[in-house]
């Protein structure tokens, strides 16, 4: 599809095989922008709308992406297992892409990340707002993510400084290995689980999330990792 | 006293099933058996009360009334633990209904696109 917009740039050739998957849920407020400005880089973009009771779905389709609907509100992990079984059943699809519908992540980051998969032939890239000085979390996020890293470490051995960053690629070879049975938030410790017993090449690389007023209304509680932790548990 | 190892022995199990157990027949059979064990020892509790009192003494608790709280204490949260599994396990399948319908779907609406530009 061509860009509506005239003074939008072609999305660039290179990452036509990268495909943008977007868990869509009550992102009226912010989701046209976000797909419009992924499409300046990437073709592919599909959100995952997962019953929202706003516009996002049309307003997505409008900006551009492809939107798969679930009839019901399942969970953002539900979404993705979504996205990753669409993008799988599109045969020139090389890699994917998760992306925040809430606008935190920066697309820059996002086509750093992509290129780095395509070219060093890195199966797994986690992104990760500690590894430079750009975010700027407080003080309870910053203790709520770190508790969730360790609880990662210890129950996958990979050391990852930041285990809840919504921005990552994954190879196609990597969603193979990936089935999310998580459909709540447990997903970001599941995926991480998964991949990490794939043994697949992995590695983190630097993000900045944005704090906007907006994305701090959806964050987590440092209660919901004893829910998280749970949920690991017992399946 | 044998009615403390019971006791452990049961909430152990209750532990385990809530950590371990599968969908599989042989669950479903011990879980029948134990309703209708339940059943009959209710039943005989009811007919005969002063032998509560004589089986209480036999594992070391105090009064019949008391093995029957314990027995209902038990009961009550592995129903507790069995239904928890039960509501996961339906959540999968709804999800994986609610993915086999959006992604047909998602296919269909390609189709048709396709078809509108041919």
């Amino acid at each position: 599809m061509a860009p509506t917009g005239s003074s939008s740039p072609a999305p660039r050739a290179e990452l036509d095989s990268v495909w943008i998957v977007i868990p869509l849920f009550n992102e009226a407020e912010v989701i046209a922008g976000v797909v419009h400005d992924i499409k300046t880089q990437f073709k592919n973009v599909v959100c995952v709308d997962d019953g929202s009771s706003d516009e996002s779905a049309v307003l997505a389709k409008t900006a551009g992406a492809i939107v798969l609907q679930h009839p019901m509100n399942l969970g953002q992990g539900a979404a993705l297992q979504t996205g990753f079984d669409y993008v799988v059943s599109r045969p020139e699809a090389t890699h994917v892409v998760t992306f925040d519908a809430d606008g935190q992540h920066r697309l820059r980051d996002a086509v750093e990340m992509a290129e780095l998969a395509l070219t060093k032939r890195i199966s797994v890239i986690y992104g990760s707002r500690f590894l430079d000085k750009r975010t700027k979390p407080g003080l309870k996020k910053r203790i709520v993510l770190k508790v969730a890293a360790l609880m990662t470490r210890v129950f996958t051995g990979l050391r990852l400084t930041d285990a809840h960053n919504g921005l990552r690629v994954l190879s196609r070879e990597a969603l193979g290995k990936v089935r999310l049975e998580q459909n709540g938030m447990s997903h970001a410790s599941e995926i991480v689980h998964q991949l990490a017993k794939s043994r697949l090449s992995w590695r983190e690389h630097p993000v900045e999330v944005l704090y906007t007023e907006y994305s701090k209304k959806k964050g987590q509680s440092l209660l919901n990792s004893i829910n998280i932790l749970i949920d690991l548990i017992v399946r | 006293m044998l009615s403390q190892w019971i006791l452990v022995g049961a909430f152990v199990f209750v532990g385990f099933y809530l950590l371990k157990a599968r969908r599989s027949s042989n669950q479903q059979a011990i879980r029948r058996l134990f309703i209708v064990l339940a059943l009959i020892g209710g039943l005989l509790a009811a007919l005969f009360p002063e032998y509560t009192n004589v089986l209480a003494g036999l594992v070391g608790v105090g009064r019949g009334a008391d093995l029957l709280l314990y027995a209902v204490v038990v009961f009550g949260l592995f129903y507790a633990v069995y239904q928890y599994r039960r509501q996961l396990w339906q959540e999968k399948v709804n999800t994986d209904l609610a993915r086999a319908l959006t992604l047909t779907q998602a296919k269909l609406d390609q189709a048709l696109g396709d078809r509108d530009e041919a």
